[in-house]
């Protein structure tokens, strides 16, 4: 029997290729570590300080990495497994700073608690690494893997606090959905390769153009299955009906985990799935796109014009995010992948941003409001009149809020100029239709919740104890929220600074 | 560069206001307001000066600066100007006096934030006015809109949020199609010349095929005839205005409305010659029904603001009915009403906001026979009615004379039941005075203070002379044709 050489090279994990994966390496490694560190002294500050410690290193280790030229073109595979570019580096630097800004703000959540939380920060480095294995995967069973690793490691988050009053519910919500989810997937997956024959991205529909075949039932049924689970993390409608309850029952920060880390690796996941499929190339599946789409923008929109708790708001602003993300999978041919990629992670940073500001936000004004009354639920009406007593705050959230509403001056607006750019070169009249109403809509929302922040304490129709408003920030968070701001402001009007990165 | 310098300076201005606001430096204590009428009144002088001396000659559009600010889309900060925009932003800055001098006393809670917010207002208008890239156009179109939206959110009537969030969302729906519009002419530009391009003047000269044309020309046309505004799409600024703070109703009549005639002109217009023309008949009839629609809610409104705002919508339809009309006399007209109106309404609302601070109510029911308290505000609101129904003499009655005429020889028509405005305009003109100032003596009200004065007067005197000399603007305009 003789190897063929191509097998024979991807067998060996090359010098290169070793220093590509490095990353991912680096986080596993610090997971194995911090077993270690737990198993002799369990010190919450320990912990949270190599947590930290661990997801900058690999922060910093990926920026160095991306500097450099080692991933021009299509990227190094390692393996058939994994194939690491530039779009999996960069959206492993937003999943990296993203789980470091839940990290940071989960000490004031753990602190009013008794235990120490050793368990809590592995999860979310787990889930960092799952996260991370998802966008660097070419291949159906790592990204299983790593959708697995992300999901069970979220289950064990999400009702982390047991005590608390929905906790049992959402952890169950989500532990079911979830493995439903994860169950159609693997269905379809199995579909796929009862025509393909293959698992990898890369090779399937090249090798066998599908739209040949006299099965392609069962490959269109695989994808449509395929699709289903992934939106279900996206939270896409319909697949949208567990979020606003997981969003609420979850402990902050990993609502923020949630709306973040998880979100942004399923959706890198998918584009590189699809576009290495080719599945724009299938009118139908960009018929189901297209729907999926303009569903999410309407749904998403319209449930949120009611809310009056803020985490249930921003899951369905969340629902509509994504649907507008799915423009980007409507691309007209193979080079336009480019300018796809370059929008979605740009809008992804800018929801990033803003949604790590309002949760850092939300967090505070949490913690304020159950040293009060025990209650640590936030309503709209909690955030009366913010602007005049903690500028800071209230300015960041603002600049939040109009990002996610995609006014200029923030990030959103130039992430919502790319989809626009690429709806239109690829003629897709419909979703423009429904991003612009979508916008419309989500106006109607966003827009009261920025006025609620400048409302006068004389127009609050029920008067509260003097003292629950009153905003005790940390210089740390206060340092943090300035960091926010002044790097959205700036992205927003100079977004040069943050497309050259990508775009190099 | 003067130009740059004047949106930025105004900016930090504002800025400046907000920070010192009742604070003292020096053993000086400064006053928002106090900054914020300097700084405009020595940008205006700035602005103007540089105008006046510069060799350039503005009779077609002179590139003032051009800065790249987004290379990976070739998008450029560049400003322009010709004597259109200079105009528009004279009576920016002239409003932008008078705006600040009626907040005087009127705004007394969060000044600072207030004269931050109107000056950034100013500064969105002058961008609007004077950039000639597109993104950076959509870019101060938005602008202008958020503090203008935190103005009558947060310092306006009983009903402020739903106006505010009304008007929010139509300006952006609307803003978000001319968005979609102003995309697909820069890819159309790639594929025609092979670079993708903002700039307006590289627009000029893209072929355009027919039908998509006509598309893109509704996507610009419905966003300014949402600014604009015209029936059907104008169901905003009756709220806006009524619920706007003076000064907030004074820069959305007298200058917001005028960026929609603006981009009707400059964009619309100039930029899909031949689909405008197909459309003409339609824009024509909007701006006809928009005259007689306007004219009788005018009559029908209670709301001394409300009546004053439908009133816009009337006037607005002249603008409209105008510009479809291709006809150099027309044009002139549209000219000398979008100054006219400007003035105008901006007196209308002055006063109402003046009869506000004293009776606190707005509704004409609880006016009436002020003129024997104050005879000196019955003479000047006299006057204002007057110009509103365009009397002889006065600044609107050339405009609207000049777009009849003009429109006259292309849709005799339309200009005849037109004409009927004229008459709605008389009689809710003369319905606003004898409402206000005749009738029994219900309160006595103080006459004009000194400040007040100084606005009625000089409003009054730039209408009057625009109304015995419109040459004084129209030697600008001579020989333009559409």
């Amino acid at each position: 029997m003789s190897t063929s050489p191509e097998i024979a090279n991807s067998v060996i994990l090359s010098v290169e290729m070793f220093i590509v994966l490095s990353p991912i390496l680096l986080l596993s490694f610090g997971i194995v570590l911090s077993l270690l560190l737990i198993a002799w002294r369990r010190s919450q500050k320990m912990i949270a300080l190599f947590t930290q410690f661990i997801l900058l290193t690999t922060l910093l280790l990926t920026l160095h990495l991306l500097s450099g030229d080692l991933l021009v073109g299509s990227g190094v595979p390692i393996t058939t497994l994994l194939n690491v570019d530039r779009f999996s580096y960069l959206s492993l630097v937003l999943i990296c700073f993203s789980a470091l800004a839940v990290v940071s703000l989960s000490r004031s959540v753990l602190k009013m608690e008794v235990e120490v939380h050793d368990e809590y920060y592995l999860l979310i480095l787990l889930v960092a690494l799952g996260a991370g294995i998802l966008v660097v995967s070419d291949h159906f069973a790592s990204l299983f893997l790593g959708f697995e690793l992300l999901s069970i490691s979220l289950v064990g988050l999400v009702g982390y606090f047991r005590e608390h009053k929905h906790a049992v519910e959402t952890g169950f919500k989500y532990l079911i959905l979830s493995a439903a989810a994860s169950s159609f997937m693997l269905l379809g997956i199995a579909f796929i390769y009862s025509q393909t024959g293959n698992l990898s991205f890369a090779v399937s529909s090249n090798v066998m153009p599908w739209s040949a075949q006299p099965l392609q039932v069962f490959n269109s049924v695989g994808i449509l299955l395929l699709f289903s689970g992934i939106a279900f993390k996206l939270s896409l409608a319909p697949f949208h009906f567990w979020s606003p309850d997981v969003y609420q029952g979850s402990p902050t920060p990993i609502t923020l985990l949630m709306a973040t880390v998880s979100k942004v690796a399923m959706f890198t996941v998918l584009i590189k799935c699809c576009f290495s499929q080719n599945y724009f190339n299938n009118e139908s599946f960009i018929e189901i796109i297209t729907l999926v789409a303009i569903l999410s923008m309407l749904v998403g929109n319209v449930l949120a014009l009611k809310q009056q708790n803020i985490k249930r708001l921003m899951a369905y602003s969340s629902i509509a995010h994504f649907g507008y993300l799915l423009i980007v999978l409507t691309v007209s041919s193979m080079q336009n992948t480019e300018f796809a990629w370059q929008g979605a992670l740009f809008y992804l940073s800018a929801y990033l941003l803003a949604n790590i500001a309002i949760f850092t936000v939300l967090l505070i004004s949490e913690k304020n409001k159950g040293d009060m009354s025990g209650d640590r639920s936030i309503d709209i009406n909690d955030w009366h009149g913010m602007f005049w007593k903690n500028r800071l705050a209230a300015t960041l959230v603002v600049f939040s809020i109009l990002a996610l509403a995609g006014i200029p001056l923030t990030m959103g607006f130039v992430g919502k100029f790319y989809l626009l750019n690429q709806a239109v070169i690829f003629e897709s009249w419909w979703l423009i239709s429904g991003l612009v109403i979508g916008s419309g809509i989500g106006l109607a929302y966003y827009l009261p919740l920025i006025f609620t922040l400048f409302k006068d304490e004389k127009t609050l129709e029920i008067q509260e104890p003097v003292g629950t408003r009153v905003y005790v920030v940390t210089t740390g968070k206060q340092l943090f929220m300035l960091t926010l701001l002044i790097s959205s402001l700036v992205f927003g009007i100079f977004p040069d600074l943050v497309s050259q990165f990508i775009y190099r | 560069m003067m130009l740059t310098f004047v949106i930025f300076g105004l900016l930090f201005c504002g800025s400046l206001a907000w920070y010192t606001d009742n604070k003292s430096f020096l053993g000086v204590k400064f006053q928002a307001r106090w900054v914020a009428l300097v700084a405009v009144i020595a940008f205006a002088l700035v602005f103007i000066l540089s105008v006046h001396l510069s060799p350039l000659r503005f009779l077609t559009l002179q590139m003032i600066t051009q800065v790249p600010w987004i290379n990976s889309l070739n998008i450029n900060y560049t400003l322009a100007l010709d004597h259109l925009s200079i105009t528009l932003i004279i009576l920016t800055f002239f409003l932008a006096v008078i705006c600040i001098l009626v907040s005087w006393d009127e705004i007394k809670e969060k000044s600072g934030f207030y004269y931050f917010n109107l000056l950034a207002t100013f500064v969105g208008i002058i961008g609007v006015f004077s950039a000639v890239d597109m993104f950076l156009f959509f870019f101060f179109w938005e602008v202008m809109l958020l503090p203008m939206t935190a103005i009558i959110a947060i310092w306006g009537h009983e009903n402020r949020y739903f106006a505010a969030i009304k008007f929010f969302i139509f300006t952006q729906v609307s803003s978000l199609l001319m968005l979609v519009a102003i995309i697909a002419m820069a890819y159309i530009h790639q594929q025609q010349v092979g670079d993708l391009s903002f700039f307006y003047q590289d627009w000029l000269s893209l072929d355009l095929n027919n039908d998509v044309a006509q598309y893109l020309m509704l996507g610009f046309f419905i966003a300014f005839a949402v600014k604009l505004p015209s029936v059907p799409l104008h169901s905003w600024l009756p709220d806006a205005h009524t619920q706007a703070p003076t000064a907030g109703s004074v820069l959305l009549a007298g200058v917001l409305l005028k960026t929609g005639a603006y981009g009707l002109i400059r964009f619309v217009i100039q930029l899909f010659p031949q689909a405008s023309d197909n459309f003409a008949p339609i824009a024509v009839s909007l701006g006809v029904v928009s005259i007689l629609y306007g004219a009788k809610m005018a009559f029908a409104q209670t709301d001394f603001k409300r009546l004053v705002a439908y009133s816009s919508i009337s006037h607005m339809g002249f603008v409209m009915l105008a510009l479809f009309s291709f006809n150099e006399i027309a044009y002139q007209g549209v000219i000398v009403t979008i100054v006219a109106h400007g003035l105008s309404s901006a007196a209308l609302f002055s006063l109402a906001g003046m009869i506000y601070q004293r009776i606190h109510s707005r509704d004409l029911s609880d006016m009436g026979g002020f003129w024997q308290s104050a005879p000196r505000m019955g003479g000047f609101g006299l006057a204002f009615a007057a110009a509103a129904f365009g009397l002889p003499g006065l600044a609107n009655f050339v405009g609207e004379f000049l777009s009849l005429v003009g429109a006259y020889q292309v849709f005799p028509v339309m200009v005849i039941l037109a004409a009927f405005g004229l008459i709605g305009s008389a009689i809710y003109g003369m319905v606003l005075f004898q409402k206000t100032f005749q009738g029994h003596s219900i309160k006595a009200v103080q006459d004009l203070s000194f400040r007040e004065l100084i606005v009625s007067s000089s409003l009054l005197m730039l209408l009057v002379i625009l109304g015995l000399y419109p040459n004084f603007v129209l030697q600008y305009f001579r020989g333009v044709i559409l």
